[in-house]
């Protein structure tokens, strides 16, 4: 059984990443409408997923979600070393927390709500410091993380049920 | 909350810091660079690329039917409006096509070989577009093997969208010219008025809450007006002359109040892009 979890979490990994840039481009009109721009996390909603659904912690999340952020660095931006880290840096405060948290709908959500910020911020941060951003950090809060948060709760809230089944089926 | 800063983990996590810090400061440097990305780099691409284009291809088609379905809703209205434009559209191409071919002849005698205004195009899908806030990039589906190199304009149908900025064998990185970052590299463009005089400058910016591309430290004192045309000018680089950019949608004093600002409203829909033209001069 454990197997067959092994297998469908690097794919799902890989299709949500792919699934990111593909969706962004087609519904840019929507998601990059001046001045708001709204960033799809669906790798980063997998990995939360997959931290906080395996019971058994089992799966090599940690490793996997460094690897898909090097490949997001890669191919999507050219920078090193941003992605690449803020994944396991997610996953790895994830576990921490896990223990300590009754696990429910409504206590994930506030964990991938804390997780989204946290990348976001991250990722402005280290950007700022390269000097790629411009932006001040109340634009940051108004016009990136706002609508990054909005969107992406939309699509927790429609994949929470599904991919719950999906975990328990596996499991 | 002891445990959690204890000696080893601090350390781990200050390396850690200053590995992701080296490797992001190297990248940034060696950008701007003519020679990369190196091999290695653009091999990661094209593997990356050729998985993403199994995801992107039936999400890609996806957008096409819906499109196709909206199109067919509007068919009509359109059809009855474009009959009317077909007719003056004839007369401009025969027009267009005695321009060219005496400009041709013209340059020969000339012995003009190679004008500003030649260019080859290279047309590519676009597979998938960055999901930063930070980073307006596309990635298309052509690379050096059709043609493409660093630096070379990118239009959609309608107008300038952008400039390549990493080539790798099968497809390519594309930044849009709404990127605001202090590295973009900027278009030379030029504004020509209804009375034929011209003012050269650059793209020093984009205004992302008016959607509007910036033209700032103009000093010329030719009279520009709004709905004047704005195409590349051809000077300095890879460029040709003459890409379509925008038109004028205001003129007004900079913030020192020295010279003056236009503001370009783009001929291109920056966030509608499925199939892009590199332009290769």
């Amino acid at each position: 059984m454990k197997s067959r979890l092994r297998i469908i979490f690097p794919i799902g990994l890989f299709l949500a990443l792919f699934l990111d840039g593909s969706l962004s481009n087609v519904f840019a009109g929507s998601l990059f409408k001046y001045p708001y721009a709204s960033v799809l996390h669906l790798v980063l909603m997998w990995v939360i997923f997959a931290v906080f659904l395996d019971d058994r912690d089992e799966l090599p999340v940690v490793a996997w979600s460094a690897f898909a952020g090097l490949v997001f660095d890669w191919f999507y931006t050219g920078i090193f070393g941003v992605y690449l880290i803020a994944l396991p840096l997610v996953v790895y405060l994830c576990r921490q927390i896990k223990p300590w948290l009754d696990l429910n709908f409504l206590t994930l959500l506030m964990v991938y709500i804390i997780n989204l910020t946290i990348v976001e911020a991250f990722v402005y941060v280290w950007y700022l410091i390269s000097k790629i951003v411009t932006s001040n950090l109340a634009d940051f809060a108004v016009y990136t993380l706002g609508p990054t948060i909005a969107v992406n709760l939309a699509i927790f809230v429609i994949l929470y049920y599904p991919v719950r089944q999906l975990y328990l089926k596996v499991n | 909350m002891q445990k959690f800063f204890s000696n080893r983990k601090l350390v781990i996590a200050i390396i850690i810091l200053i590995i992701s810090f080296g490797l992001m400061s190297v990248s940034v440097a060696i950008r701007d660079r003519k020679s990369t990305p190196p091999l290695v780099q653009q091999f990661g691409n094209d593997v990356a690329g050729a998985v993403d284009r199994v995801v992107a291809l039936p999400v890609n088609g996806l957008q096409g039917a819906t499109n196709s379905v909206s199109d067919l809703l509007n068919t009509y209205q359109e059809n009855q409006k474009l009959k009317k434009q077909v007719d003056q559209l004839a007369q401009a191409k025969v027009n267009a096509q005695t321009a060219t071919a005496e400009n041709k002849q013209l340059r020969k005698e000339l012995k003009l070989n190679n004008a500003l205004t030649d260019y080859t195009a290279v047309t590519a899908n676009v597979l998938t577009r960055t999901p930063s806030s930070w980073m307006n990039q596309l990635v298309i589906s052509k690379g050096a093997t059709a043609g493409v190199k660093k630096d070379m304009p990118v239009m959609s149908q309608s107008g300038l969208i952008g400039r390549v900025v990493e080539v790798n064998q099968t497809n390519s990185k594309v930044e849009l010219i709404s990127n605001t970052s202090s590295s973009a590299d900027k278009f030379a463009i030029q504004i020509t008025n209804s009375a034929g005089k011209t003012v050269n400058g650059i793209v020093t910016g984009f205004d992302k809450t008016n959607n509007l591309i910036e033209m700032g430290s103009v000093t010329s004192t030719v009279k520009i007006k709004k709905g004047d045309k704005v195409i590349t000018s051809g000077l300095g680089g890879l460029t040709p002359k003459g890409l379509y950019v925008g038109t004028v949608a205001q003129v007004k004093q900079d913030d020192y109040g020295l010279a003056s600002e236009v503001e370009i409203k783009p001929a291109a829909d920056l966030t509608d892009l499925t199939v892009v033209t590199v332009a290769e001069q």
